[in-house]
């Protein structure tokens, strides 16, 4: 039996030209995604229909013009149309100007209806840097547009994989750049913004361990000292604001713990740091979150996937667990 | 065939050493493929195992050709007769103790060099009671090395699922980053290749991480996989071993568990770690390569906070054993074998 709230969730197709319509179009046709949500697809027809056909799956899909009262019926995908896209031939399989501008489009409608208060949460399949650019946005990625139409000055990225959460301090800088980048000032920022976001997501007092930067947390300063000068003091700095901050831990032990339940989320210092252990934990399962956007937001961990697209053939764990993960985040029920 | 002697030296005898490897031995000696013996204090072992192997015994013993003649359920004991039990404080930093582990591994490094035992398999010492006993080393490692006179060596972390070869160790992440040199991820490309020749492995299947997200993206978020890490790769190609990469960070350790390559060079410490870690929870041995001699160890450190109270594992120290029977046998489970020394 369906919920009676569900959150309305704008899932966007992602680039059109990729394996976003299979992968959105098989975790729609799972029972379970109409039951806890009520999904709206913001894209266009055409993809959509091509999704559909690609992977097989038994559902139907129609072009609406408003969200509201869409998402009820589970035999029928919901597509929202952004002007001027209805009726593209998109490209299969390769990067193109126009799937960049589309997905773009469609990532600005999907903000907008969140903004709005006609979604409850949104969820979206990969966009591919090189086609953005393509097609002139000056948007980098997701992110960047999320900046912009937010205004946030920090937009953080959390990757999960079951019960292994890493919310990440910064993502794409050099690995010399991010170390620089760890200074107390911004892990506080950091650990500030991951205390607030999961009490809104029903955690009562998380439990947030700070990863050290240098192997064995740096042995008390003999292999490097940015313990000692910042990861430390920033940690302090969060428990004197009453947060449940833990830390510097080493970071070839943390996520063993974060996995056996110790912590609720690990705040890492630089990509790979949180990249690494979820990817080896749980690879498929794998979704991201953005901490720091007025809105909730999930999506797949995976690219557009150009030389598998139209073969049917991707995977669509990542997004059933993304629109999972948007449906507690949007509800209020603590994920677990 | 022979069966390898595999030393076990007994670690600091204030930490969980003696513990874990008393716990061990039982289960090496029950494969009967090698002849395992350990390099400390008969009394320690005594002690160790009245209170943890009931119904086994120790015999004290000159030199490793008089081990494989002990009775079954005895473990043999290379005494040096250097640590009193009365004098041991359990859980702390003490020189009695670091003098007496330091004594154990020398002992062990001139027998392999000597060629009177196929491998050494350590446990944990503790380097502050070791320095405080005079003995100037940043480990085992640099303690080995010294001992076997070896110029270059390199920290494996390995399992039957994933092993990694380190470019660098304990280092600062900053000053590991300063590492990424071409040469430098040559040699360990080399090192890792030969490490798995040993191994048994025929045409051993090398990948090489990148440093930056993504491998660096094109040059995005770094230079150093175009201006370090690939021309290393191509130099190793060059010369017939099979290398691969920079491979994106957070790729590679899949693809080498999902049987793609057989071992990962990796950058720094963390990089090799967290993987291993997590796919290999307790089994993950730390190896010396570069050394003349074979060297594994547990990963895991004296453990002062739980020493003495039996609630330590062995199983890091058996799978110690194992890589080590592995390396001496080059026998990895595939029947190849090489003359043993």
């Amino acid at each position: 039996m369906p919920e009676p709230d569900r959150p309305l969730l704008a899932i966007t197709l992602g680039d059109p030209s990729g394996i976003g319509p299979e992968v959105v179009a098989r975790a729609l046709a799972e029972p379970a995604a109409y039951e806890m949500a009520r999904p709206v697809v913001i894209g266009a027809l055409g993809p959509m229909l091509r999704g559909i056909k690609d992977t097989g799956v038994e559902l139907k899909a129609r072009a609406v013009n408003s969200a509201e009262g869409a998402g009820e019926d589970p035999n029928v995908i919901d597509v929202l149309n952004v002007d001027g896209f209805e009726d593209v031939e998109f490209p299969l399989g390769e990067l193109s100007a126009v799937s960049g501008k589309a997905a773009h489009a469609w990532i600005e409608r999907a903000v907008r209806l969140c903004q709005d208060g006609g979604a409850d949460a949104m969820v979206t399949a990969p966009v591919n840097k090189e086609a953005l650019n393509l097609a002139g946005s000056t948007d980098m990625g997701h992110q960047e547009v999320f900046k912009r139409m937010s205004g946030s000055d920090y937009v953080a990225t959390m990757l999960v994989s079951g019960t292994l959460r890493c919310m990440h301090l910064s993502t794409h800088r050099s690995l010399k750049r991010a170390a620089e980048y760890a200074t107390r000032e911004n892990i506080l920022m950091a650990t500030k913004l991951t205390d607030e976001t999961f009490k809104s997501w029903g955690f009562e007092n998380p439990r947030i361990a700070i990863a050290a930067l240098n192997p064995h947390g740096g042995e008390n300063g003999m292999i490097g000292d940015e313990e000692i000068t910042d990861i430390r003091p920033a940690v302090e700095d969060a428990q004197a604001l009453g947060i449940n901050a833990s830390g510097p831990i080493p970071a070839d032990s943390v996520f063993n713990q974060a996995i056996d339940g110790r912590w609720d989320v690990v705040v890492v210092l630089y990509h790979d740091q949180g990249h690494i252990p979820i990817k080896v934990h749980g690879f498929e399962e794998s979704v991201s979150v953005n901490l720091g956007i007025p809105w909730i937001r999930t999506s797949v961990d995976h690219g557009t996937a150009f030389d598998i697209a139209g073969k049917g053939i991707a995977q669509a764990v990542s997004m059933r667990e993304a629109i999972k993960l948007a449906t507690q985040l949007a509800t209020g029920v603590r994920p677990s | 065939m022979n069966k390898p002697i595999l030393a076990i030296t007994l670690g600091d005898p204030g930490g969980v050493g003696p513990e874990v490897t008393v716990k061990a031995f039982p289960h090496e000696a029950g494969l009967d493929r090698s002849i395992p013996l350990v390099v400390g204090d008969a009394r320690i072992v005594a002690d160790a195992v009245a209170r943890w192997v009931p119904g086994w015994s120790v015999a004290a013993i000159e030199g490793p050709e008089e081990a494989a003649a002990v009775s079954n359920e005895t473990i043999p004991v290379i005494d040096l007769r250097n640590c009193d039990p009365s004098l041991v404080r359990i859980g702390e930093v003490d020189p009695y103790s670091g003098n007496a582990a330091y004594e154990y591994v020398a002992h062990a490094a001139k027998l392999a060099m000597d060629r009177r035992i196929s491998a050494i398999v350590t446990a944990p010492l503790n380097k502050e009671s070791m320095r405080l006993a005079g003995h100037m080393y940043d480990g085992h490692t640099g303690l080995l090395g010294e001992l076997t006179g070896a110029k270059k060596y390199f920290m494996v972390l390995g399992s039957d699922v994933l092993r990694v070869i380190h470019v660098s160790t304990h280092v600062t992440l900053e000053e590991a980053v300063k590492r990424v040199k071409t040469d430098r991820i040559v040699d360990t490309i080399r090192a890792g290749h030969e490490h798995l020749k040993q191994m048994g492995f025929e045409n051993p299947r090398i990948a090489v991480a990148g440093l930056n997200p993504h491998a660096g993206d094109g040059g995005q978020f770094g230079l150093e996989e175009a201006q370090e890490v690939a021309p290393a790769v191509e130099q190793a190609r060059a010369v017939g071993i099979d290398a691969t990469g920079p491979i994106s960070p957070d790729a590679v350790f899949r693809m080498a568990v999902d049987g793609h390559y057989d071992i990962v060079v990796v950058l720094y410490h963390d990089q090799g770690h967290i993987p291993v870690k997590l796919v290999a929870f307790e089994e993950g041995v730390n190896v010396t390569v570069g050394l003349p001699i074979i060297r594994t160890s547990v990963d895991h450190g004296t453990g002062f906070d739980i020493a003495g109270q039996g609630v330590a594992s062995e199983v890091n120290m058996i799978s110690a054993l194992d890589y080590a029977y592995k390396m001496a046998t080059g026998d990895r489970g595939t029947g190849s074998t090489r003359p043993l020394v």
